[in-house]
């Protein structure tokens, strides 16, 4: 079979976009074989999370012409998983998702290589992220999308006149699932509203109060929280509480049962408990298939530049009928993640502790346990030990000094921070701009060094 | 699965799909027989969704043999000539369809599917079909209305990055739990034979173009004896021509079926993935929906465009009750 019939009528379809000019096109398109097989070779794609939306993602970037792809996550394959993520057996349980997936969409698209990630997206290095063209997100809670999206923003950086330099916008497709309805959406950092700019969106999270739960309980969800949450530690104090565990989940059931009972409560059923519990999201196979593929879409669109990409977040609603609707909201400027970074002014002496206490203690950020990054290097690294010992010397040195003594940078940290009683890893941009210096030594230049 | 209740094996890898539509709906699933007809791309996703969701039997007809466009789109078949050579599509698409799914009976039906007879249709409770003519969409359709019980038609196609599904429910009655009470619906469905007929005139102003250039092409292919999807932009100035003969029989002004939009469906034919996926969803949303009685069905066309991503809804039926 000649590569070159396999080339046209394999991207026949592909090249109705690419080879031609049109009406919606970005402005820097440029149709053309090039671009085509540009395409084919050199874009390089990750999919975060290999589940329902994971699987979906990998098969249609494949069959969509992308080469090089990689997937990451941290699971292994359950048998709830099987209604919907297609590219998982049966005897495939127990096995790790992302190597999985990759292995079998391999075997099903030629030419496609899938590279997978078995870990946390916390245990890459920041840099990982930064190999991609285009990062598409098949995530299941906030956490690790703020995670993901804080990543991306922090390579984004602005010129003198606040405006985002074009080489350092990171693009995400971002779409998320839950029984009928869905989301998907385009994140330009500098552009668009990144997932920090629109986290209102989303309801306050449902937290019972001890109180409901211990004194007042109305629903069948406070019996369970009351068994899962107080009761188990009242009678197995010391022993963690293990959701995969049947022995585990059945005791905490049928405590569910007997309070229920006691108050007149109805609907205590098994399935509700290992849901309220586990907090399992209901999932189909159809609304994983239809926001992954508008994924898969614009990101064709993003990295070709060939069709106006949806501005910026489309929501779709199956239950009743059939609802989408296209939504553009807004950047919001004050954006800690995707905004210009933090402000932190200095005195030229304070040294790199001195430097993280203050982080501590900022309002806007909050943040312990900190590591320090500047530009690639790490000035101090928390953990693993051998490479605390490393940095521990940076402590005492003035940042000033270990910045190579400009007046102004961007500096990136991780560490804990406490939102809601919760504690969560994150990672923040902080623009430090040292006080007293000469302004003729400005960002630009110290970038161009 | 035969008997009233779902097995521990049903249970288990159903869960999360139970959460969203119940038990009752899942036992519906079991007990659904669909057929499909044409296995291009659209179509293997839509196989897909269902034999995930996990419906009784599936039957598929398919006699042509494998294409490098059919590999471009199906993800059911492995790019291995060794393996698919000599195999028809349906028999392909059978042996990948039963690895997602042991609990669903996937099989093949040989032959012409506008050759089979009533008694044939009369074992579904749905059908799809693609990649059919004008005259076997209709044919079909009237031997799916005449069996005694409701057989739910549909059909589906990709032309370029657009699509349309078309649906035909019949007399459909179904509840809707609004708050605390329940609400009694009832829709009528035009067939497609009635539906194609309304004159374009009668339509809204707004309807979508596509609809219409939908129409043209496949009056063209139908009057040149082509098999569907064979036209290429040779044959634009035939179909412009035809374009005009149909709108001036019915005194519609033929700008409204813009001479781009139809270069653009004859000039590509083949179907581009992420389009399939979208189409094969929502068209699994529904015949979901139809089988388990639950949620407002679509009535009664459906058209996606990849290049502005909108998913229109189309009412094309007589407002006439009773005819």
């Amino acid at each position: 079979m000649a590569d070159s019939t396999a080339h046209v009528s394999r991207s026949r379809d592909l090249d109705k976009l690419l080879l031609r000019p049109g009406h919606l096109v970005g402005p820097t398109f440029e149709p053309g074989p090039e671009l085509r097989d540009d395409l084919r070779k050199f874009a390089t794609v990750l999919v975060v999370g290999a589940g329902g939306l994971g699987c979906e993602l990998l098969k249609d970037l494949a069959l969509s012409g992308f080469k090089n792809l990689e997937v990451i996550d941290m699971d292994r394959i359950e048998v709830s998983n099987l209604n919907r993520q297609f590219l998982f057996r049966l005897q495939d349980v127990g096995k790790p998702k992302a190597e999985v997936a990759a292995k079998r969409v391999m075997e099903r698209v030629s030419g496609v290589n899938i590279v997978p990630h078995f870990c946390r997206i916390e245990d890459k290095d920041i840099e990982f992220y930064n190999h991609f063209n285009i990062i598409a997100l098949g995530l299941d809670s906030i956490e690790a999308r703020s995670y993901i999206n804080a990543v991306a923003c922090s390579f984004l950086e602005y010129d003198s006149d606040d405006k985002p330099l074009e080489e350092t916008i990171k693009p995400m497709v971002d779409g998320g699932t839950e029984g009928f309805k869905g989301h998907a959406r385009v994140i330009i950092p500098g552009v668009t509203p990144c997932f920090e700019c629109t986290i209102w969106l989303f309801p306050p999270q449902v937290k019972f109060p001890l109180c409901t739960l211990a004194e007042t309980p109305r629903t069948a969800a406070h019996c369970i929280e009351y068994a899962h949450l107080i009761k188990w530690d009242e009678v197995h104090s010391g022993k963690a509480f293990d959701p995969d565990d049947p022995e585990h989940m059945k005791w905490v059931y049928s405590e569910a049962v007997k309070r229920a009972e006691l108050f007149g409560i109805p609907g205590v059923t098994y399935s509700l408990t290992q849901g309220v519990v586990k907090n399992i999201i209901p999932a189909i196979a159809s609304t994983n298939a239809i926001i992954s593929a508008a994924c898969a879409l614009e990101t064709l669109k993003i990295v070709s530049g060939c069709s106006k990409t949806l501005s910026n977040y489309l929501t779709y609603n199956g239950a009743e009928g059939l609802h989408t609707k296209v939504t553009e909201f807004v950047k919001d400027m004050d954006c800690l993640i995707c905004g210009p970074g933090v402000l932190i002014e200095l005195d030229t002496s304070v040294t790199l502790q001195k430097f993280m206490d203050q982080l501590q203690e900022h309002p806007k950020l909050l943040l312990s346990k900190a590591s320090v990054k500047y530009r690639e290097k790490n000035l101090y690294i928390q953990a693993p030990p051998v490479l605390e010992e490393l940095t521990r010397s940076n402590l005492n040195l003035p940042l000033f000094d270990l910045m190579g003594k400009i007046r102004k940078d961007i500096v990136h940290v991780t560490g804990t921070t406490t939102n809601n009683d919760k504690k969560t890893s994150c990672l923040r941009k902080l623009r430090v701009v040292f006080k007293g210096i000469d302004g003729a030594t400005d960002m630009d230049t110290a970038g161009g060094a | 699965m035969d008997g009233e209740e779902l097995t521990e094996q049903e249970t288990a890898l159903y869960d999360r799909q139970i959460r969203v539509w119940g038990v009752d709906a899942q036992r519906r699933l079991s007990k659904a027989h669909i057929l499909v007809s044409g296995m291009k791309g659209t179509v293997v996703e839509f196989c897909k969704n269902i034999v995930l969701a996990g419906v009784g039997s599936l039957t598929l007809v398919d006699s042509r043999e494998v294409t490098e466009e059919a590999l471009s789109a199906n993800f059911l078949i492995p790019p291995d000539e060794n393996v698919y050579s000599g195999k028809t599509l349906a028999e392909l698409c059978c042996d990948s369809l039963k690895d997602f799914n042991p609990m669903v009976r996937v099989s093949v039906e040989k032959g012409d599917i506008s050759s089979f007879g009533g008694d044939f249709y009369g074992r579904f409770d749905v059908v799809v079909i693609s990649s059919c003519s004008f005259a076997t969409k209709k044919l079909i359709n009237e031997k799916c209305r005449k069996v005694s019980k409701r057989v739910a038609f549909y059909t589906v196609d990709c032309r370029d990055s657009c699509g349309e599904i078309y649906v035909d429910l019949q007399n459909y009655t179904y509840s809707k739990k609004k708050l605390d009470e329940t609400d009694e619906c009832q829709l009528q469905y035009p067939s497609f034979e009635e539906a194609v007929a309304i004159p374009w005139r009668a339509l809204p102003r707004k309807v979508t173009k596509l609809y219409l250039a939908m129409r043209v092409i496949e009056r063209f292919e139908e009057a040149e004896g082509r098999n569907p999807g064979e036209i290429s932009i040779a044959d634009l100035p035939g179909v412009l021509k035809l374009k005009k003969e149909l709108c001036d029989a019915q005194s519609f002004n033929e700008s409204h079926v813009p001479d781009a939009l139809l270069e653009r469906l004859v000039s590509d034919t083949s179907e581009f993935p992420p389009v399939c996926a979208i189409l094969g969803g929502i068209l699994g949303q529904e015949v979901i929906k139809a089988i388990s009685g639950k949620g407002d069905p679509l009535k009664n066309f459906f058209f996606f465009d990849a290049i502005d991503g909108k998913g229109i809804i189309e009412d094309i039926s007589n407002p006439n009750p009773g005819s």
